[in-house]
């Protein structure tokens, strides 16, 4: 069962996600959802409205594992937005996912101190729960935790 | 098109720290183009056509009102992204000069981010949602220019082992070089290396010097026909060769390409369009947002290998009109002025017509290279000759 983070990393009131048809398995999921083709089985991210590798339109999705290794990580320290000022320093990872190669996904590292996440890291998928309140939907955020 | 274009007349505004232009970013674009009008030897009424990037707040058809233009018959701008265009709005000039659509078309950047905001600081309200492609990244609170190319960066410099030292090198060159120019913001104000490692992080591996500044100002050229840019006062700087474009998979996160600025495509497509190789250049500028990103497009341009660019950019091999490789002789984005790039534009002229305040001996070629890390990427070898 995967894990839900008892506060989100940016804190409660950071921005979220707006759902669309593109990204609402992926934020709606406690399980990484990635879109994959129904015709070629390409996996693919970002999700787009047609298959990169066949061209095809009928799109629907690969329940990933949801480990993997970090491709790269930077650790943000400047507060760009009135609402980071709380969460700064916090680390931004590019994750390989490793059932799905080929392709990474955006999240923030969890685990141990944002100066110690590397390159190379196993991280393991868990998420942050939140309410849109203005579209009043509730959103299951993909992160990333680095175990060793 | 055999006829070729060439860049006939340059101007700028005087440059700004943000928020400190007394003109507004029209005034500051009517200035620019003015001068670049003047410097050209044209009447601005003569002027039938304008370039800029995508998300140009000066519209051609007020600049064409407000300047007094007879016959405005060419306007175009390039596709999203920012200092990624600053060579294919070049591309579109030159296209609409060789084919006669126009014969004196400006190409200008105006920026007052006093008046509009700033580019570096997250757009959208607390407690708000984000949609499309921000979906993905926003969240995360990766949301800037300086965050992207951080993660490219950090990935680059782990692949081929390149220290904090090479970033350094960038930023000490493009402040060097600025204090040769009185027009630079940073004139007067010198960076070391103790300075650098001292400063904070901005995003690592940025630090506050690995980052452009913002600042309020215009800057402009006129490209017009070889021929008629021969009988103008000024030397013609002939655009020998233009590109834009990037390779397969960018706006995707694919592991293999991610630390790319995907210059590979436009490097092959510039030098074979040019008949020329990164050996030829005489003087480069490339855009620097951020110092990383000059690294990879370096690499992919084709100046040295990424496993050995720490090595070709060390030593002051950069600093100063008598280096291995005169880079950024204006101080760039980072120590002239954060002028979209543009400033780079014109800075390449100066050097062809031997007028840079940081003047490379007998220049023949001269290399601008747009944003890297975003796409599509832009690239323009400038020439003595045509």
């Amino acid at each position: 069962m995967n894990r839900v983070l008892a506060e989100r990393v940016l804190g409660e009131k950071w921005l979220l996600p707006q759902l669309d048809h593109l990204n609402h398995a992926f934020f709606t999921t406690r399980s990484l959802m990635l879109q994959q083709c129904d015709a070629c089985g390409n996996i693919q991210h970002p999700p787009e409205d047609i298959c990169r590798k066949c061209q095809g339109f009928s799109l629907g999705h690969f329940e990933s594992a949801g480990m993997g290794t970090v491709a790269s990580v930077v650790v943000n320290h400047h507060a760009i937005h009135p609402g980071m000022k709380d969460a700064v320093p916090f680390a931004i990872v590019l994750v390989s996912v490793n059932d799905a190669p080929g392709l990474l996904v955006v999240g923030n590292a969890v685990g141990v101190p944002p100066d110690e996440v590397r390159i190379g890291d196993p991280v393991r998928v868990i998420f942050e729960e939140a309410h849109d309140a203005k579209n009043d939907v509730r959103l299951i955020i993909p992160q990333w935790e680095v175990f060793r | 098109m055999s006829q070729k274009s060439a860049i006939c007349g340059i101007g700028e505004s005087q440059y700004y720290k943000r928020g400190e232009s007394p003109h507004t970013e029209f005034q500051l674009a009517c200035i620019a183009i003015s001068a670049a009008a003047e410097d050209a030897g044209i009447a601005l009424a003569d002027i039938d056509g304008f370039v800029s990037y995508s998300d140009s707040r000066n519209g051609p058809t007020r600049l064409a009102s407000a300047l007094g233009i007879k016959n405005l018959r060419f306007a175009g701008t390039t596709w999203p992204g920012g200092g990624n265009s600053v060579a294919a709005a070049m591309q579109i000039a030159d296209a609409a000069v060789r084919t006669g659509y126009a014969h004196n078309v400006v190409v200008f950047r105006a920026i007052a981010q006093g008046q509009f905001g700033r580019f570096g600081q997250a757009q959208s309200g607390s407690g708000g949602v984000l949609g499309g492609s921000f979906a993905y990244n926003g969240p995360y609170g990766l949301m800037t220019p300086a965050q992207q190319c951080a993660l490219r960066t950090a990935a680059f410099m782990h692949t081929y082992s390149i220290s904090q030292e090479a970033l350094c090198d960038i930023a000490l060159a493009c402040y060097a070089n600025a204090q040769h120019n009185p027009r630079a913001l940073k004139y007067g104000q010198p960076l070391t290396r103790e300075a650098y490692h001292a400063s904070r992080w901005i995003v690592t591996p940025y630090h506050l010097y690995d980052c452009c500044p913002e600042n309020d100002g215009a800057a402009a050229c006129i490209v017009t026909t070889a021929e008629r840019a021969q009988d103008r006062q000024t030397k013609p700087a002939f655009v020998t060769a233009t590109a834009q474009g990037n390779g397969p998979g960018f706006g995707e996160y694919t592991p293999g390409d991610y630390q790319s600025s995907f210059y590979s495509a436009v490097a092959q497509n510039l030098w074979n369009y040019a008949g020329l190789k990164p050996a030829d250049m005489d003087v480069v500028q490339f855009y620097e947002n951020f110092t990383g990103a000059v690294l990879i497009a370096m690499a992919e341009m084709g100046f040295a290998p990424p496993e050995g660019i720490e090595e070709f950019v060390s030593g002051g091999a950069l600093e100063g009109p008598a280096a291995k490789l005169p880079f950024n002789t204006s101080g760039g984005n980072l120590a002239e002025a954060y002028i979209h790039g543009f400033e780079l534009i014109n800075e390449a002229v100066r050097q062809i017509r031997g007028a840079s305040t940081c003047q490379v001996a007998s220049v023949e070629h001269a290399l601008v290279v747009g944003g890297p890390g975003y796409a599509p990427g832009s690239a323009l070898v400038l020439g003595a000759s045509i």
